[in-house]
This record gives structure tokens, sequence and C-alpha cells, in this order.
């Protein structure tokens, strides 16, 4: 399926794999890349040290397009800024806040610079610094999610901006993909699909959970602390949420509570004290697959559907 | 500091586009105390934009009403 998004980044399918930390590493990203895709390797709140050595490792298993995910309320942003310039990454994706300080570096370094954004005013901010593409998130997917969701939020954002759209939250198959062009989207982004990917190295039990859950096992935590999460319901989610309407229970409390929560559930599978985070498609993922194997899956059904959607 | 005619501008329109009591804005009042996340601040930096003419980066700095007054000042000199 190959159109402007996918010809734009050298990519065959027109689809970004999220860049979860502590989910995103060189395997998950490189299998990506390597089955047509846009890998992305997350940066998290991980030193500069780490986002190098994972290029490297990357670098060594494909020569396929990939991309970089900053987060950039990490206090490792400003130098994982500089190191993916020193290191040509193609394309950097950036989540938590605008990255307009960074674009001009950015853009002397080739890098194609595609932000994650909640609304269109961010969408419009970003193009205007230079942006190449945005990515539109509705609040269905995992991880730190904003307020509109991908059926309002995508098409408001097409119409706002006139940089290639892709959309996000709430994609699980082809018919997410089929309806996000329908939406005027040029491309997908897809998380939680991967976490069940046989070449993502999270632990065993983080897999269980979302080949387990169901569409209402996903919950959302952290509204009060200005930065709300979705994940999987477990003791964890159901403690935190109980603390938010705890008013005794101050904001530093909170924040404390809930750090290293992700390192927990992903590297040890800590099914009690982990936050499992996860997009309500979850309830749709049944089966660990190859990043092949989801990758043209995905795009055989949803090119079946968008070619007969009009013949009923 | 501010003049006291660019403050007054910018509280009229945050005003107006957030529908937020006018009273309730001063030159120290911060974005956050009016309950305006950072997607309602990017909204409001391009109304301002508009209304001076002028291009406004957002970082960190910005926090009241006078970080944002001060800046506009600075920029049309």
């Amino acid at each position: 399926m190959i159109n402007s998004i996918s010809s734009l980044f050298g990519i065959r399918y027109p689809i970004f794999q999220g860049g979860m930390a502590w989910v995103s590493d060189a395997s998950l990203a490189s299998a990506v890349s390597n089955a047509g895709g846009l890998g992305i390797i997350a940066s998290g709140n991980a030193p500069a040290d780490y986002v190098r050595a994972e290029i490297r490792k990357l670098r060594e298993k494909t020569d396929k397009p990939f991309g970089v995910n900053i987060m950039l309320m990490s206090p490792h942003a400003d130098e994982i800024a500089r190191l993916v310039a020193e290191e040509r990454v193609p394309v950097v994706t950036t989540g938590a806040g605008l990255p307009n300080k960074y674009m001009k570096e950015w853009l002397e370094a080739g890098i194609k610079v595609v932000p994650v954004v909640p609304s269109t005013g961010m969408a419009r901010m970003v193009e205007r610094a230079g942006a190449f593409a945005v990515i539109a998130e509705g609040g269905e997917s995992g991880g730190h999610v904003g307020e509109l969701n991908t059926m309002a939020l995508v098409p408001q954002v097409v119409d706002a901006v006139n940089i290639p759209v892709i959309a996000a939250g709430g994609i699980g198959d082809g018919r997410g993909v089929a309806a996000a062009f329908m939406l005027g989207a040029k491309g997908v982004q897809l998380g939680t699909r991967f976490l069940v990917a046989k070449e993502c190295t999270i632990h065993q039990n983080y897999k269980n959970k979302v080949l387990g859950a169901k569409d209402i096992d996903t919950i959302v935590t952290g509204r009060r602390l200005g930065h709300p999460v979705r994940s999987l319901k477990n003791p964890f989610s159901r403690q935190f949420q109980k603390n938010e309407y705890d008013s005794t229970m101050t904001l530093k409390e909170m924040e404390a509570f809930g750090v290293g929560a992700l390192r927990r559930a992903a590297v040890e599978g800590d099914e009690k004290n982990g936050c499992f985070m996860a997009g309500q498609i979850s309830g749709m993922i049944n089966r660990e697959q190859t990043c092949e194997e989801i990758i043209t899956g995905i795009f055989e059904q949803a090119e079946r559907l968008l070619n007969g959607a009009f013949n009923g | 500091m501010a003049s006291n005619q660019t403050l007054e501008k910018i509280a009229a329109l945050i005003s107006e586009d957030r529908e937020i009591d006018i009273d309730s804005i001063t030159r120290e009042t911060t974005f956050e105390e009016l309950g305006l996340d950072s997607l309602d601040t990017v909204e409001l930096v391009m109304a301002f934009e508009e209304q001076f003419g002028i291009s406004i980066e957002i970082d960190e700095n910005l926090r009241t009403i006078g970080d944002v007054a001060d800046l506009i000042d600075n920029i049309t000199g």
C-alpha cells in the first residue's frame, strides 16, 4: 500500500510504530522497519547513552529508515535532541510538549520532524516551526493521553494544517487503518498492537495481560496531576484511581506513587505494582505475531475494505 | 514592566476567548490559576499573535499574564 506518506518516508507501508518508553527498543523498531513500516526507538526518561546504544544496535539489524521518539518532559531531552542530530536519525517524533526550540538544529541535520499533537492549535504551531508531518493522537491510545478522541481529532487537524497527518489512538487492525484514511489521515501510528509482537522484548506477563484484556479493561489515571495515562486495570491502576479521589493525598505523593511503575511492568512483569500502559484496542488483540505478520495482515485488510467501501 | 494597555488587551482577549471573568485576571495571575492548560495556552498565544501582529515562542518562562505582556511589549518595542 504505497501512498504519499510511505514514499515521503521511504517505507513500504504508511505505518509508524509508536514510541513507547521501556518498550520500543532496537529489537522492536528494527523488526518494524524491516517489515516495511517505520520503527521508532523511544527515549522516554532514559539517558542519551541508552538511546545512542539502541540506535547503533538498530543500525546493525536494518538499513531501512527509522525514527527516535523524544519525550520532551524528560530531564535528558536536551542531550537526546543533540544526539539525534549528530546521529542523523531520519525521523524524530516528539511527545509531551512543543519541540520548537530544537527544530532549527534538527532541520539542519536533515531530520524529518513529526510531533505528536493532541489539538489543532499544537498542530498549527509545529507546522509553522517546520514539522514535516504531525501525528494526531486521540485519547483511545495507551500511555499519555489527550482530551480529544481520534474520530474527532483527526479530521479537525487535517483541516487545520497543510502537512500530512498521521492518525494514532484506537487503531488496532485494518478496519482502524481504513477508517483513519477516511478521516483524512495519510498514515497511521500503532503502539498497543506491537506490544505483543514476537520481536517486542517486554516481559511475557505484560503481553499476557494485553492478550487477556477486554474492551473495558483500560482506565485513565493521573488527570489530577495534569498528565493522564491510560493503562490496563490492575491493583496498581485501581489504587492510583483511589489516590486521585483522596483529598489528603498530595500531588507529590501521587507522583511518587507512580515513579518506576512502567519499568516494573515492562521489565519485571510485576502484575500488582506495575503500570501496564495499553490502549483501548487491547481487547482486539488475541495472538502474538511477528511484526511482518502484523503489518502485512493489517494492510491486506485495510486495502480490501477501502476497495470495497462503496460496494457494500 | 509591560504597559497597562497591553495588559488590558491581553486580559480582554483571555476573558473573551476562554470565557473567564476579566476581574480575576491580573498581572500576577498564572495561566494555571485561571485553570488553563498547555493546550489553552497554545490557543491564546495564537490569538495574541494575531491581535498584535507578532510571533511568540512559547517557553516555560511564560507563567503569568504579566510575563506574556512583557514579552509582547519587548517584541513590539
